[in-house]
């Protein structure tokens, strides 16, 4: 199993489908500032003040985070985001779903119909995804070809 | 280890850079920092509800010649934001002639519901073309005052229902968070 998933073919694979859901859950949401925060105040769940700076920097930052993945740059710092990101939105969805809130997701598309059953797709959909960013992130990084990139990265 | 961490920071950095500057060139962006008062209760708001006179609701005359005066108030959007009342106030302008809407299903709305309110499901309304919302909609005052309720608790569609009515050029809707459960266990007027 451990050869398997730190094969390279399948650690490549998993990232850059990640990088891609990553991206194609930010990209209806980089100018839609409004209805974003509007779904994340369904949540109730973050403070008022934070709900609009969430709304504008989270979906630039999985935009990123996406196109770091598929192109291979920064592996471990991008994945380690990815799963924080993960991490948070399991916590969102979880307490909803615990609070009974009849709440539409906004993890894609911000124009999702709302149902519980929703919900619990997406808390098992995050829960592959974490998985995914997990291996990514733990066999991902290919020490020998990776050195020289990071040092690129750094000093430009 | 630490040069993940700098990665890590450079990565958030960027985001941060992007999105505010994403959201300044938007012309639908956002405040940076949100108004507590958009959902929550705002008292000197209310006070200032409490006093305006109730036209009636059904009272179209005026709609001709509509021409969203108030433009001070309104978002960036171009409507008015619909505004939290109090179960209090929600009776005070109950008294006063107030179009009172349900936004629950027909089946919600057949069981109880606020005396003389009209129903508009919330998930029915939403999924209608443009001119049909106006269609609904004409026969009612643009500067009525209108109460969206629907059950209490944590029930979201008298929010998007009240979004949805401002945005049609209704000048004055307020949403009653507390809803018909709060409303009958206080004894005000229900029906049937």
């Amino acid at each position: 199993m451990k050869e398997f998933l730190s094969n390279k073919y399948v650690v490549v694979t998993l990232r850059v489908l990640l990088g891609l859901i990553f991206i194609y859950s930010s990209i209806g949401k980089l100018f839609n500032q409004a209805d974003f925060a509007k779904a994340i105040l369904r949540y109730d769940f973050l403070p008022i003040y934070f709900v609009n700076l969430l709304a504008i920097v989270l979906p630039w930052l999985e935009f990123i985070v996406g196109l770091l993945l598929i192109a291979g740059i920064y592996k471990k710092a991008s994945a380690f985001l990815a799963g924080a990101s993960l991490v948070m939105f399991l916590i969102a969805l979880i307490s909803a779903a615990v609070r009974g809130l009849d709440i539409s997701c906004g993890c894609f598309s911000l124009e999702e119909s709302s149902s519980k059953g929703d919900i619990i797709f997406r808390i098992i959909q995050d829960f592959f995804m974490l998985a995914a960013v997990i291996i990514v992130y733990k066999f991902g990084d290919d020490k020998k070809e990776e050195a020289p990139e990071i040092s690129t990265g750094i000093t430009n | 280890m630490a040069k993940i961490y700098k990665q890590i920071l450079i990565i958030i950095a960027v985001s941060i850079v992007l999105g505010l500057t994403a959201n300044a060139i938007n012309p639908y962006g956002v405040k940076i920092i949100l108004d507590k008062n958009i959902y929550a209760l705002d008292t000197a708001k209310q006070k200032k509800t409490l006093n305006d006179f109730v036209n009636d609701p059904y009272d179209t005359t005026s709609n001709k010649n509509h021409n969203n005066v108030l433009k001070g108030q309104m978002n960036r959007e171009g409507f008015i934001e619909p505004e939290n009342i109090t179960v209090e106030l929600a009776k005070n302008v109950f008294d006063r002639n107030a179009l009172f809407i349900d936004a629950r299903t027909k089946e919600e709305f057949d069981s109880l519901h606020v005396k003389g309110a009209i129903n508009l499901p919330y998930e029915e309304f939403r999924n209608k073309p443009y001119y049909q919302k106006i269609e609904t909609m004409k026969k009612y005052n643009k500067d009525g005052l209108i109460v969206v309720y629907c059950n209490g608790d944590k029930c979201e569609v008298s929010i998007d229902l009240a979004y949805e009515i401002a945005k049609l050029g209704f000048t004055s809707v307020n949403i009653y968070r507390g809803g018909i459960k709060e409303w009958s266990s206080k004894g005000f007027p229900t029906e049937p």
